[in-house]
């Protein structure tokens, strides 16, 4: 190693910057921007002209009705992440025994890693027909089928806060562990009692946390595809399913549709993504 | 224990049931003989695992999974350590935009990106739909988060700046700063970016299964294909994944716990 870098040819003259940043922003360009702006122009253009015909000709009742599926399961799973996952953060950061700390924050770590293929299967083994918890229930007299399906959307609720719920825990809690001593006890010694604390206090500093995760969260759940496919195939109909459908060939289509229904799933995602980013920014700054 | 204290354990066992429940159950009916008709497996046997791992398909899938995690995890660290390092010492004015195009993958849903790809290198006359490489293409975008981030948190703990000073007035050059200066002093960050890199590359579905299919079959399409016909070697397969993700998970804790800042905590599905 040393003598081979002996041998090279001193540089004394730095390297150009845009020698390291021509490459990355070449690529960016190519693979991010030019995917991205083609389909932009494809749904905005039509005969030439910017027109939003493509938007008002791809939104037929059934891809509406994607779109408030897709919607109605990331609002929920999204909400549900937030409230539950918040409430195992707090009893975690509150509890007594650190070992119980470490332990289930790891599990959260790792689990929020598991996802797509695998995690859809574990949920048909778990709570399909022939479930696991399915046939544990039944032993004891609830049967679950077929008012609850695994391949239904209420089935598919439960799949995401598989992964909804570890990421909320993992996004909160520095939020909840910087609130936790100091701020309780300053409140309570001015005689603030629980409930004023958390509606004076605890709620405020923690509302843009909050806010920011359910939007990540949010748009981790619409932008969801391989838990879908793998859980319900084309049986729920999602945006992300359709789009993938239309990838794939599966459906005819007029490709300046299909780009109009992309772009729309990318605008919702962009607004999720652009709010998340502003209030992250704010609570860091808060921080500071 | 008051009644008023034991919401705490209700809701953190609840919690671990509902996460450990759905892992054990694959785990056992990887290594059942039977097991739809009784509560418990009517016996146990590895079968199942030696039927799935002795399948061509398996070693094969096994194989791209891994050289296609590799090759991204490259690329990633090639990419983004120089730009990320020049843009915070020389260029300051293209910051802002490497930060953008850092963000942007967080809010395009893969099937979105698929299509955009396929959309523009269908028309163009370069050899790249339907290849392994378009795919990582795509999953470097996919990724570019993650690497972009561990690599500006670790550039941020070391103070590249007086590091580069420092080696510059013992007579470096900027590349040899970087290569023998910084990029020793980030290796964590760059450990836990590739970390997490190769483990959402490994998992990934959506990219491989529109983007290449069946051409260049991947471990995850693999699994999803014998879950529509053999449950319990799909189950050895999916125990496999979690395992792997398992293990990569444990490494990153590792990394992170080296006085590491924390890691990036946004998975993509």
């Amino acid at each position: 190693m040393t003598a081979f870098h002996q041998r090279r040819p001193r540089r004394r003259a730095w390297l150009p910057a845009t020698l390291a940043l021509t490459p990355f922003f070449l690529f960016g360009l190519a693979f991010e921007v030019v995917p991205v702006l083609v389909l932009v122009r494809s749904s905005l253009i039509v005969d030439g002209g910017p027109s939003l015909d493509s938007f008002r000709r791809a939104l037929t009742p059934f891809m509406l009705a994607s779109f408030r599926n897709s919607l109605q399961l990331s609002l929920t799973t999204a909400v549900l992440g937030v409230t539950l996952g918040t409430t195992v953060a707090y009893a975690l950061v509150t509890t007594r025994t650190s070992a119980i700390r470490h332990l289930l924050t790891a599990l959260a770590d790792v689990t929020t890693n598991f996802g797509g293929a695998p995690l859809a299967f574990a949920f048909i083994v778990t709570l399909g027909s022939t479930g696991v918890v399915t046939m544990l229930l039944k032993a004891v007299g609830v049967d679950l089928y077929p008012r609850f399906r695994i391949y239904s959307e209420s089935g598919l609720t439960v799949a995401y806060l598989y992964f909804q719920l570890p990421l909320m825990i993992l996004l909160i809690l520095p939020a909840l562990l910087g609130l936790r001593a100091e701020l309780r006890e300053a409140a309570t010694s001015l005689g603030a009692t629980p409930a004023q604390f958390w509606l004076r206090v605890g709620i405020p500093i923690l509302a843009p946390s909050l806010l920011g995760s359910f939007l990540l969260l949010f748009a981790n759940a619409f932008g969801a595809y391989a838990t879908a496919w793998t859980l319900t195939g084309p049986d729920v109909n999602l945006v992300t399913v359709q789009i993938a459908a239309l990838v794939r060939g599966e459906v005819q289509l007029d490709p300046s549709l299909a780009d109009a229904l992309a772009l729309l799933s990318l605008a919702v995602m962009a607004l999720c993504v652009a709010g998340q980013q502003w209030l992250s920014r704010r609570v860091r700054r808060g921080a500071a | 224990m008051t009644v008023r204290g034991l919401w705490r354990p209700v809701v953190l066992t609840a919690f671990v049931l509902f996460m450990v429940i759905p892992l054990v159950a694959t785990v056992l009916l990887s290594a059942a003989t039977r097991w739809d008709r009784t509560i418990w497996p009517e016996g146990f046997t590895l079968a199942w695992w030696a039927k799935v791992t002795a399948r061509s398909g398996f070693r094969e899938t096994l194989v791209n999974s891994l050289a296609v995690s590799l090759v991204t995890v490259i690329g990633a660290v090639l990419l983004v350590t120089p730009a990320a390092y020049w843009a915070r010492l020389r260029a300051p004015r293209a910051q802002p935009w490497i930060e953008l195009l850092a963000i942007v993958p967080f809010g395009l849903p893969g099937v979105v990106l698929a299509l955009g790809l396929l959309r523009f290198y269908a028309n163009v006359p370069v050899p790249l739909v339907n290849t392994p490489a378009i795919l990582v293409a795509a999953y470097l975008v996919l990724t570019l988060p993650f690497m972009f981030r561990s690599i500006v948190n670790a550039l941020d703990a070391i103070d590249a700046r007086v590091l580069t000073e420092a080696a510059h007035s013992l007579g470096a050059g900027s590349v040899r700063s970087l290569v023998f200066v910084i990029a020793p002093n980030i290796v964590p960050g760059i450990l836990n970016g590739s970390l997490l890199v190769f483990s959402t590359v490994f998992a990934e579905f959506t990219l491989a299964n529109l983007l290449v299919g069946s051409r260049f079959k991947t471990f995850p399409i693999f699994l999803v294909e014998f879950t529509r016909f053999d449950a319990r070697q799909a189950s050895a397969l999916a125990v496999m994944s979690f395992l792997i993700a398992w293990i990569l998970s444990l490494a990153l804790i590792w990394v992170a716990g080296r006085g590491e800042p924390s890691r990036e905590t946004i998975t993509m599905r």
